[in-house]
């Protein structure tokens, strides 16, 4: 978990345009300001292209944290 | 049963007392209680609608059940689609079977093809846009795993049906509402006061502000031919105050009138005529409504549409402006309308690298103050907005254009007739507003203002004597009619 979080974490500064994010599992979109729902789309757009996979929609609409996200990713990439 | 009205002042004490001092033993009595007595207040208007709540009402709980029960995905699905169907399909045939059906025959008409006019005479059952909403988000949200369904009928009917805010909002979700009906509710005095002085504030708002403003607006709007480019400028800016006064105002009763049960909703607007750009004002107005479809509506469509960047983000807000037009209103104004709030969002989209979403799930917080020097982007802001409620007043799109036309091309002179009694009450909202614009409504006091209770008396009686001298005469609120 703890690499896909320092991973994320870049990810999230660099879309957010905000170095002083720090993300836990629990994190969500309310805790941080610049996460609204247009960048949340871009988001998913980066984490896609980093990991070099494809999410489903079903699977981003039921996000509930960045934890799930981070499950998400780690599934795809073991399978 | 209006707000306003003596039916009102008369049915609150009541249910309000029994279900205290009378009937508090037992949750489930309590709310069977508020459940028959949403039901007396809807069915004030038309008992025979009440069917359709409750057809709505049942069919959502049973959905629930069932997609939770599944695994399967297309199961799930299936399920959904059914609370879809069936509650878009009411809203598709009050609202816009006319509308539909007159377009497609102008749309022969215009081909050449003669089709005879043909319409039913429907009613609009009052409030059908805002409980259709609330059900069909809690099937959506069990059928993303958000939400847990509920085994207890009475507390989800209550839910749906709850009176202060069945019949123009907030929309409120099941995640936030639900539980309340859930548990326990203890009476607390802080909140049933400031819940109070809420309900007071938004009767200010509604029949001092708004009911004072309507006949303004009427007369321009229904001869605007005749009127000077001044006249007209001030008709839409009255108006812009007459609808936030109206739908504020309502929406400050329904949360006030919430809190002296014990009941805590969302915040539906926080003061959004003080907006700096357009994302902000869409943050800040009818939040209930814009964060429905942006939950429902825009996330998906733009996940969607994700891989064509920026075109992409801005065609499912396009569309999402749309269906918001849409959902006020069954007419091409109200599509134009939201259309023009879309294209508001270009310069936000494509110009900068940050972007910022029609909806907030912050809507509690007033991280960013607004300060003196933000004015002119206010009212920039504030004219923009008001074009579009051009198009959202007037009566026919060819009526909204041929009043644009004469603001633009007519020498604004001083308008006539100026109605400088409602321009005083506006002054005094929005200067109220602006020295509360860090709280929750206009007349809201924390334990840290220290406001002395003798100058508090004092404006509660000013009010109440300016409520009783200078009411306008008595107006549906505008919003019922979506």
């Amino acid at each position: 978990m703890s690499n896909y979080i320092t991973e994320f974490e870049t990810l999230f500064r660099d879309v957010l345009e905000n170095e002083d994010i720090v993300l836990t599992p629990e994190t969500i979109a309310s805790d941080i300001e610049e996460w609204d729902s247009i960048n949340h789309i871009y988001l998913v757009v980066e984490i896609e292209k980093h990991f070099g996979i494809k999410f489903s929609s079903s699977e981003i609409l039921q996000w509930q944290n960045v934890g799930e996200m981070i499950d998400s990713v780690k599934a795809h990439k073991e399978n | 049963m209006l707000f306003n009205s003596f039916e009102f002042f008369i049915f609150l004490p009541i249910v309000f007392v029994l279900y205290w001092f009378v009937l508090n033993k037992k949750l489930s009595i309590q709310n069977v209680l508020l459940l028959v007595a949403s039901y007396v207040f809807y069915g004030w208007w038309d008992i025979r609608f009440l069917s359709l709540i409750m057809l709505s009402t049942i069919l959502d709980y049973y959905v629930g059940l069932k997609i939770h029960s599944t695994e399967e995905p297309k199961k799930r699905k299936h399920w959904l689609w059914l609370s879809m169907g069936f509650n878009l399909g009411l809203l598709g045939f009050f609202k816009y079977f006319n509308f539909f059906v007159d377009s497609w025959i102008s749309a022969f008409n215009s081909i050449g093809i003669e089709m005879d006019p043909f319409a039913l005479n429907i009613i609009l059952p009052v409030g059908i846009s805002f409980y259709t909403f609330q059900t069909m988000s809690y099937s959506l949200d069990i059928h993303k795993r958000k939400l847990e369904p509920t085994k207890n009928f009475v507390a989800f009917a209550t839910f749906v049906a709850f009176f202060p805010q069945l019949v123009a909002g907030p929309i409120e979700r099941a995640s936030n509402l639900l539980p309340q009906f859930l548990q326990r509710r203890k009476f607390n005095n802080k909140l049933a006061v400031d819940g109070l002085r809420q309900m007071l504030w938004g009767l200010f708002k509604k029949v001092i502000i708004a009911d004072n403003c309507a006949p303004y607006v009427n007369d321009i709007f229904a001869d605007y031919s005749t009127q000077s480019s001044g006249t007209l400028i001030l008709g839409v800016i009255i108006f812009a105050f007459q609808i936030y006064a109206d739908f504020s105002g309502y929406t400050d009763i329904a949360i006030g009138t919430a809190r002296l049960f014990g009941f805590d909703f969302k915040r539906n607007f926080n003061f959004p005529y003080f907006s700096r750009n357009i994302s902000e004002f869409w943050k800040r107005w009818h939040i209930s409504l814009s964060s429905w479809l942006n939950d429902y509506v825009f996330t998906p469509l733009a996940i969607n549409f994700r891989n064509y960047k920026k075109q992409g983000i801005f065609a499912a807000l396009f569309l999402t402006f749309l269906i918001s037009g849409l959902w006020h209103g069954a007419g091409w104004t109200f599509i134009i309308w939201g259309g023009l709030h879309g294209l508001y969002y270009i310069p936000v989209i494509f110009s900068k690298k940050r972007f910022t979403s029609i909806s907030t799930n912050k809507s509690g917080s007033n991280k960013q103050e607004f300060a003196f020097s933000d004015i002119p982007k206010m009212i920039l802001t504030f004219l923009m907005v008001c074009l579009t409620y051009i198009f959202f007043r007037a009566a026919s799109v060819a009526d909204a254009l041929g009043y644009i036309k004469i603001i633009f091309t007519e020498i604004p002179y001083w308008p006539s007739g100026v109605p400088y009694k409602s321009i005083l009450f506006i002054i005094i909202l929005m200067t109220a507003e602006w020295f509360q614009r860090g709280k929750e409504h206009g007349l809201q006091f924390n334990e840290d203002t220290k406001v002395p209770l003798a100058l508090r008396w004092t404006i509660y009686i000013s009010l109440l004597l300016l409520i009783l001298v200078f009411s306008g005469q008595q107006q549906q609120f505008i919003y019922f009619q979506f």
